[in-house]
């Protein structure tokens, strides 16, 4: 492995393997989760955007990596290889049983300790991730290695080597922030900043070949304590899906719905007579 | 009594010998131009990609020969250009014979074995002959003439749709100019040869063994006495004829150097390109080859030789330009300007010594000669220009090669790109879990057998927008409900099925495809059955032309047949003819693609049906739009659609009641075509399923019995 020769800039982007749930599913017998069985699981929306913007960069600039990171167990490496089929240098998974119930604040504590290992200059993260939506993985990265952050990145002016990024935020409402950042940074980028690339299933194959390098917690400086539940602040206590609404849709003709209506109306207004 | 020797023509009479050798010297000059240019195209070929021939070359030649001489390809769609085409090429071939006939006397046999043959009644025939042949040439050149001129037909007109008149290449009216010249050449060729004919004749009119026979040449006979009423003298005539043989002579030899330069090389080109023909080009794509770098066609070199001669064999008859059903809507497509661009791009980057730079030979963009990408995704591969060609250029092959580039670098509809995500990661286009495949069969009152747990005699392979769309599930419904009346043993993939991947082969992302029919190739080789059967025209091309390749083969069936069979075999009995005045759209993997013309319309004859033919019918069928994967991309907002096109096409038969189709795609296309245009409640759409199971309101009592 080793940095692509003679890099000298380096970008960490963050990104998930998120799931999402089939038209039926079930819950855990733990209750604290979905049965995996029933996950569809694919790339963090968000991470697509910006990998696209850490590979723009890459691609106007000469000397620029673009490193893959993502915390979680082998399922996840599907995810860095469709990252490394849009474009990324290398790719770097962390995993070892007891990351397992990490929250967002645990998971920021592992990325930002490989941004460490890698002197990154820059690290990407999305906004959010599309299953757990915290929205807070990114800007604790920035916490933990007290670099400045911005957040809802929608535009990023940027070239290899600066010191300062120019980004403009979405805020609400409409209103859009321009921000000059000092480097090195942490942004978080929001959907829609660019037209993420498609990655042919050519390119998906290629990067099939290529090494995704697995971590543990030792070799990034890091502890059983610092990761799970011991590392985290926070625990999922249950999982459930709310009780269904009461609404019912009335079958039949017009005249026939029309009866029914009227029954359910004098019977409610009825009872409250 | 004449001596039959003295019955000839005396070949350079009265010429000194200067002049002899002058005329042999162009002659030999005019040869090695010719032989020159030749070795230049044949170099521009020899730097395309290999390409292996399959099949006998002699076989092959028989079937070119077969096609020119009976000129079937040229005659299509417009009869009146392929008797104008006849009568020009015959007579030039007859004159080119007759030519070679002498020289083949003249410097052959006679120096070297003193035989000759061209004198007394040969030598007579001969004369009538040609000069008949000289009369073909010109009244074929004077309909060619008075087409151009006066008829002026639209797909004549080389403005291009994908360029804006500003640009330098917009009418190629430098194609005119050639044209023209062309005509006009030929032209005077020949009506100086009937002239040069009369003038010896009046020369040597004395002479009895000339004058006497003069009406065995009856045009040169016809002018010469045309001459001499207008006081022509033999001298005068003598002088004529020295003047106009080297003027004639001259011009003869500088067209056959030109020969390889020029349009005319189609000669060669086409007759070639004839021979090369691929009846699958369209049906059967080509995989990428492992060895090879990059997907797709990127470069000029990345053509094979064979679509480099296919681009020189176009003779810009306009008959693809007609055809397509994106050009005829408006997009920026022309399959001809396809062809032509990236024929000036080959003769422009392929004709010197040494090979330019990789970035001079790129064919993507909007430079002259290149191809934008707007072109190549307004192509719906309905293979209408593929099929009209009369020299066999294959277009589609090249455009699909085109846009694998495209899609490896990402340049595709945002739309497109979600779709071809979505069916990566779901197997189908719909985006829905797989789980939800067979969820149309759920409301049935049996149930379908499911092919991976036990054998059936009939596997169905239902496709996407039969197992998704809500409405093409209906038809699905009453399909399996006439299958289950008829007795059919039949049985589905269930959840393996996966997208066939006809279309998405032909939008371009053959990596896809490849996932797709492999899916499906090991998804049908773990059930047990005889044949397939599917709804879905699409998926029936590229599992009976393409999943060969992919090691699996299977008899499969449109359903079409299948229902013509059970009908014929009483299986299923119409109780009542249905008696509605149709039409029938025949959709292009059915009808041009795989040439299932007769079983629809059989069908609707046994139904009782009156079928009336639209006038683009079988294989002129007009392309309902959604081919080449267009079905997932949004068409221009206030633009005619083809599916609009065609209904409008349909609405203009008297009386219409049912627009019948047998493609779930068409269905879609047309039943909403129909109300965009104005035309809901005048007919309705209808797929052929529901006109059967309607016919066949009482199922067979043999056939519940048998379920």
């Amino acid at each position: 492995m080793g940095s692509v020769k003679g890099c000298r800039w380096k970008i960490l982007v963050a990104v998930k393997q998120v799931s999402s749930l089939e038209e039926d599913f079930e819950i855990r017998a733990d209750g604290r989760d979905v049965e995996p069985d029933f996950l569809v699981r694919d790339l963090n929306e968000w991470d697509e955007y910006s990998l696209e913007e850490a590979v723009k960069i890459k691609e106007a600039g000469a000397e620029v990596e673009v490193v893959a990171v993502s915390v979680g167990p082998e399922v996840a490496d599907e995810a860095l290889r469709k990252c490394l089929a849009k474009g990324a240098d290398r790719a770097i998974r962390v995993w070892e049983d007891a990351v397992a119930g990490s929250d967002s604040i645990a998971v920021a504590r592992i990325v930002a300790a490989v941004a460490r290992r890698e002197k990154a200059d820059l690290v990407f993260a999305g906004v959010q991730s599309s299953d757990h939506s915290f929205a807070s993985t990114g800007t604790a990265i920035a916490g933990f290695l007290d670099w400045p952050h911005a957040a809802v990145v929608n535009q990023l002016a940027y070239v290899q080597g600066a010191t300062r990024a120019e980004v403009r935020r979405e805020l609400e409402g409409g209103v859009l922030q321009l921000m000059e950042v000092d480097c090195p940074a942490v942004f978080t980028i929001q959907l829609g900043i660019n037209a993420p690339r498609y990655a042919s299933l050519r390119s998906i194959k290629q990067a099939a070949a290529k090494p995704i390098e697995t971590l543990c917690l030792g070799d990034i400086g890091l502890s059983s304590a610092d990761a799970g539940e011991a590392g985290s602040l926070s625990r999922v206590r249950r999982m459930y899906v709310s009780a269904k609404g009461r609404a019912q849709m009335i079958d039949g003709t017009p005249a026939e719905q029309a009866a029914r209506l009227a029954a359910i109306i004098k019977k409610f207004t009825g009872a409250g007579a | 009594m004449i001596d039959s020797q003295s019955i000839t023509r005396t070949l350079f009479e009265d010429f000194r010998p200067l002049a002899v050798t002058l005329f042999y010297g162009a002659g030999i000059a005019a040869t090695g131009i010719f032989l020159w240019g030749i070795w230049i195209q044949v170099r521009k070929y020899r730097r395309g990609a290999r390409y292996v021939l399959d099949g006998s070359l002699a076989a092959r030649f028989g079937d070119m020969v077969g096609s020119v001489l009976s000129h079937r390809t040229v005659r299509r769609r417009d009869h009146a250009v392929g008797a104008a085409h006849g009568l020009v090429f015959f007579g030039f071939a007859l004159l080119f014979v007759g030519t070679s006939t002498i020289t083949l006397e003249f410097d052959v046999l006679k120096p070297l074995f003193g035989v000759r043959f061209w004198y007394g009644n040969f030598y007579l025939w001969f004369s009538l002959v040609l000069d008949v042949a000289g009369v073909m040439l010109t009244v074929g050149l004077l309909y060619m003439m008075y087409r151009r001129g006066w008829l002026k037909p639209p797909k004549l007109d080389y403005a291009r749709p994908d360029r804006s008149p500003t640009d330098p290449d917009f009418d190629r009216s430098a194609y005119r100019i050639e044209d023209w010249t062309f005509l006009w050449t030929l032209m005077v060729i020949g009506v100086t040869g009937f002239v040069l004919e009369a003038a010896r004749l009046v020369w040597l009119a004395a002479r009895p063994e000339v004058w006497n026979f003069r009406w065995w040449s009856p045009a040169g006979a016809v002018v010469a006495c045309g001459l001499r009423s207008l006081g022509v003298s033999a001298t005068a005539a003598g002088q004529l004829r020295t003047g106009l043989w080297w003027f004639h002579g001259v011009l003869a030899l500088a067209f056959i150097a030109l020969i390889p330069f020029t349009k005319v090389k189609h000669i060669f080109t086409a007759s070639a390109s004839l021979m090369l023909r691929d009846p699958l080009a369209s049906q059967r794509l080509p995989r990428v080859p492992d060895s090879q770098a990059a997907p797709g066609y990127q470069y000029i070199t990345d053509l094979n030789w064979k679509q480099l001669l296919n681009l020189d064999a176009c003779t810009k008859c306009g008959r693809c330009h007609d055809a397509c059903p994106a050009r005829a809507t408006g997009a920026p497509l022309s399959p001809r300007d396809v062809i032509l661009s990236l024929r000036e791009f080959a003769n422009k980057s392929l004709a010197s010594g040494t090979l330019p730079d990789k970035a001079e030979l790129d064919i993507h963009g909007k430079n002259a000669g290149q191809v934008a990408m707007e072109t190549l995704w307004s192509c719906r591969t309905c293979m209408a220009c593929v099929e009209i060609c009369p020299v066999a250029v294959e277009h589609v092959p090249i455009i699909v090669q085109m846009r694998r580039k495209l899609v490896e670098s990402g340049d595709m509809d945002p739309l497109l790109t979600k779709t071809l995500q979505t069916i990566h990661k779901t197997g189908n286009s719909f985006g829905e879990s797989r789980r939800k495949r067979p969820a149309w069969t759920k409301s049935l009152p049996f149930t379908i057998k499911d092919a991976r747990k036990e054998p059936v005699d009939v596997l169905w392979f239902v496709g996407d927008y039969a197992s998704f769309d809500p409405r093409n599930q209906k038809v699905s419904q009453t399909f399996a409900t006439l299958l289950r009346d008829a007795g059919v043993d039949f049985g589905l993939l269930y959840e393996a099925e996966s997208n066939a991947g006809n279309d998405v082969r032909r939008v371009g992302e053959e990596g896809l495809y490849e996932v797709l029919a492999d899916s499906n190739v090991k998804a049908m080789s773990e059930a047990t059955f005889k044949s397939v059967v599917t709804t879905d025209p699409h998926s029936y091309n590229t599992i009976r032309n393409e999943y060969p390749d992919f090691g699996g083969r299977y008899e499969i069936e449109h359903y079409t047949t299948l229902l013509r069979v059970l009908l014929a075999a009483g299986r299923l009995k119409p109780s009542r003819p249905l008696n509605y005045r149709v039409t029938f759209h025949d959709p292009c993997h059915l009808g041009r693609f795989n040439k299932g013309y007769e079983a629809p319309r059989e069908i609707l004859k046994l139904l009782g049906c009156e079928l009336i033919e639209m006038g683009r019918c079988r294989a002129n069928s007009f392309c309902c739009g959604a081919g080449g994967g267009r079905i997932w991309v949004a068409d221009p907002v206030g633009v005619e659609k083809p599916a609009q096109n065609r209904i409008r096409e349909a609405a203009a038969i008297e009386g219409l009641q049912v627009y019948v189709v047998s493609c779930p795609k068409d269905l879609t296309m047309f039943e909403d075509a129909l109300k965009t245009t104005g035309n809901e409640g005048r007919f309705v759409v209808r797929e052929l399923i529901e006109l059967v199971h309607e016919a066949v309101a009482v199922p067979a009592d043999a056939a519940v019995a048998g379920a």
